[in-house]
């Protein structure tokens, strides 16, 4: 079995040793670097910049913790930034050499599927290579989008990607978009010192979150002094001597060393050559699968961002494995029922399921227990009390339907209530399993109990 | 201990009016039962506040809790300095650790809250 897979990310690269694995001769075709968008302009570098950026924060407030600072703390971006690209580079290489001791061959350059069963690639060399594939995997994934009055110039107007590579510490940033990417930027620069401020369209930040998630890191963002404006958009922008000025809808001037669009992902369908196979898109541009991860079109399957289904780096690699299962013969279906999520803004916010109001409108029976961080001792050892954990749970079953947590190591612990949910678990069977004392992960416990009313550490409700 | 010059909402907050003017704050039964204060979530000036509703949000290192306004009218000072030093409203909550100034809707409307000795009495049934 031939396997051809366009795309490198966490979908294509665990899809290729997935299906190495099980015994398919496979062939990655990868036209940036190898690890996609995650590896190379996402996951892995923000955070390796956020480490810097919140210890950085971390040692400003090092008197809380009893430890005198003799002398001055200086982020420095250019030992900050190549600190990130050793830490990506190091990544490259193991996934390059996972590649090498299963046999997967690595094409450098761009694919276009000719037919179902050649993909042509346009090597780094100007060459052309004609590559035979019994089966195809799309796994081309996403970038960022683009607002069509304010394209990127990769200087005054930036992207995500443009902003890992940053020479200089903007004094102000302003942020297009509080979502996950807006708000993890705005910790990150917010943390090394930039005046940041946001602007978004909805009504809260990271709006695909639980309500009660986004208002408490709202009033987090607010003890940093980073600003928000929510319910508003950028009208016209104007360049001036030193940034730029922005026009918002509700008549505000925000001026800017920088401004960061974030406003969501496009995805990489285009040039692909999928009109002429007809293989069928979206209104997105998304390729439409089946659970298979299977197209339209025999042989041809399709995985990770550029499917729109879940614009995460795990769901793509679990379509990656189910993909190739698929192809080699162990028959394998995506569940997107429980799905993990995490940002890592500060403090980290970790979720799964359902979201409150999603339950309410399927008009659900829940229950819900809540328990916040500054209840625990642990959090008041380690100096992080903001935060809470809320777990939703259905009324009849006690079954876990969803849950959300925003605090310290949020991005860890969500996992426990994911393993729980697959199982079909209830909130008093976590409520009933003792936890180790002191840790943060009490917190699940308390909350899963709190479903109940019986959480320890909370008040007396007052009548 | 609870000053004469101000009046007890049941929600432990507290107004001192002066002319069209009323200072609000938290009392200090409010602050002893909430601990160390650690942040204080500022209104916005300009912003119109009804009585009976939140005015603010108040983090102690114990709890999160709402502030209640205890009249309506809109803001026209907020106390910048507990950005800062939050736990200025331990200190002194009926002075330095004021919340917000309000031009009142109806200056009035305070003599239907709690005087010090009925607020005293309030407090004294609901610790029992």
């Amino acid at each position: 079995m031939k396997i051809v897979i366009i795309g490198s990310g966490p979908g294509g690269y665990v899809a290729a040793i997935r299906s190495a694995q099980l015994g398919a001769e496979v062939t990655v075709v990868e036209d940036t670097e190898v690890g996609g968008g995650c590896l190379n302009r996402g996951c892995i570098p923000t955070k390796a910049l956020l480490a810097s950026s919140e210890i950085y924060s971390k040692a400003k407030d090092i008197g809380q913790f009893g430890i005198e600072l003799r002398g001055e703390l200086v982020p420095n971006i250019a030992n900050i930034v190549e600190r990130k690209d050793k830490i990506v580079a190091t990544q490259v290489k193991g996934i390059r050499s996972l590649f090498k001791s299963w046999g997967v061959v690595l094409k450098e350059g761009r694919a276009v599927l000719s037919s179902p069963s050649v993909v042509e690639v346009s090597l780094r060399d100007g060459a052309v290579e004609k590559i035979a594939a019994d089966r195809i995997i799309i796994s081309t994934g996403s970038r960022p989008a683009v607002i069509p009055s304010l394209p990127f110039d990769g200087e005054t107007v930036i992207s995500s990607t443009d902003a890992l590579f940053v020479s200089k510490i903007p004094q102000s940033l302003l942020i297009v978009g509080a979502g996950v990417i807006g708000c993890e930027f705005a910790c990150l620069f917010g943390g090394l010192g930039s005046d940041v401020t946001m602007v978004e369209m909805m009504d809260r930040a990271v709006s695909g979150e639980d309500a009660e998630v986004s208002e408490l890191l709202e009033r987090e963002l607010k003890k940093k002094k980073i600003k928000l404006h929510t319910g508003v958009s950028v009208t016209r922008t104007e360049k001036t001597g030193d940034g730029i000025r922005a026009f918002l809808s509700d008549g505000r001037e925000i001026a800017a060393e920088k401004i960061l669009v974030s406003i969501g992902r496009a995805l990489n369908s285009d040039n692909l050559g999928l009109e002429a196979l007809g293989i069928k898109t979206g209104n997105k541009g998304q390729i439409i699968v089946n659970r298979r991860m299977e197209t339209n079109i025999p042989g041809i399957y399709a995985i990770g961002d550029v499917t729109g289904e879940m614009l995460l780096a795990h769901v793509a690699s679990k379509q990656g494995i189910v993909a190739a299962g698929n192809i080699m013969g162990a028959p394998d279906e995506m569940d997107y029922h429980v799905v993990p999520a995490a940002v890592f803004t500060s403090p980290e916010i970790g979720s799964v399921g359902l979201r409150e109001r999603q339950a309410v409108e399927r008009g659900m029976k829940i229950r819900i227990g809540r328990f916040q961080f500054r209840a625990l001792g642990k959090a008041h050892a380690v100096g992080e009390i903001a935060g809470f954990v809320k777990i939703i749970s259905d009324e009849m079953t006690g079954q876990i339907l969803g849950a959300h947590i925003i605090g310290p190591h949020a991005s860890d612990l969500i996992h426990e209530i994911a393993v729980a949910m697959k199982a079909g678990l209830t909130a008093a069977d976590i409520a009933e399993t003792i936890h180790a004392h002191p840790t943060l992960s009490e917190g699940i416990m308390e909350a899963a109990a709190d479903v109940d009313g019986a959480a320890i550490h909370v008040q007396k409700k007052q009548n | 201990m609870n000053p004469e010059d101000a009046r007890y909402h049941k929600e432990h907050t507290w107004v001192k009016v002066s002319g069209r003017k009323g200072t609000i704050g938290i009392t200090d039964y409010a602050q002893d039962s909430l601990g160390d204060i650690v942040y204080v979530d500022l209104p916005e000036v300009d912003a119109q506040v009804e009585a009976d509703s939140e005015i603010s949000e108040i983090e102690s290192t114990k709890a999160t809790s709402s502030v209640i306004s205890p009249v309506s009218g809109k803001i026209i000072k907020v106390n910048e300095d507990l950005a800062e030093t939050p736990e200025i409203i331990n200190e002194d909550p009926y002075g330095k650790g004021w919340i917000a100034v309000l031009e009142l809707d109806n200056p009035s409307d305070a003599e239907d809250l709690m005087d010090a000795t009925e607020y005293t009495k309030y407090i004294e049934d609901e610790s029992k």
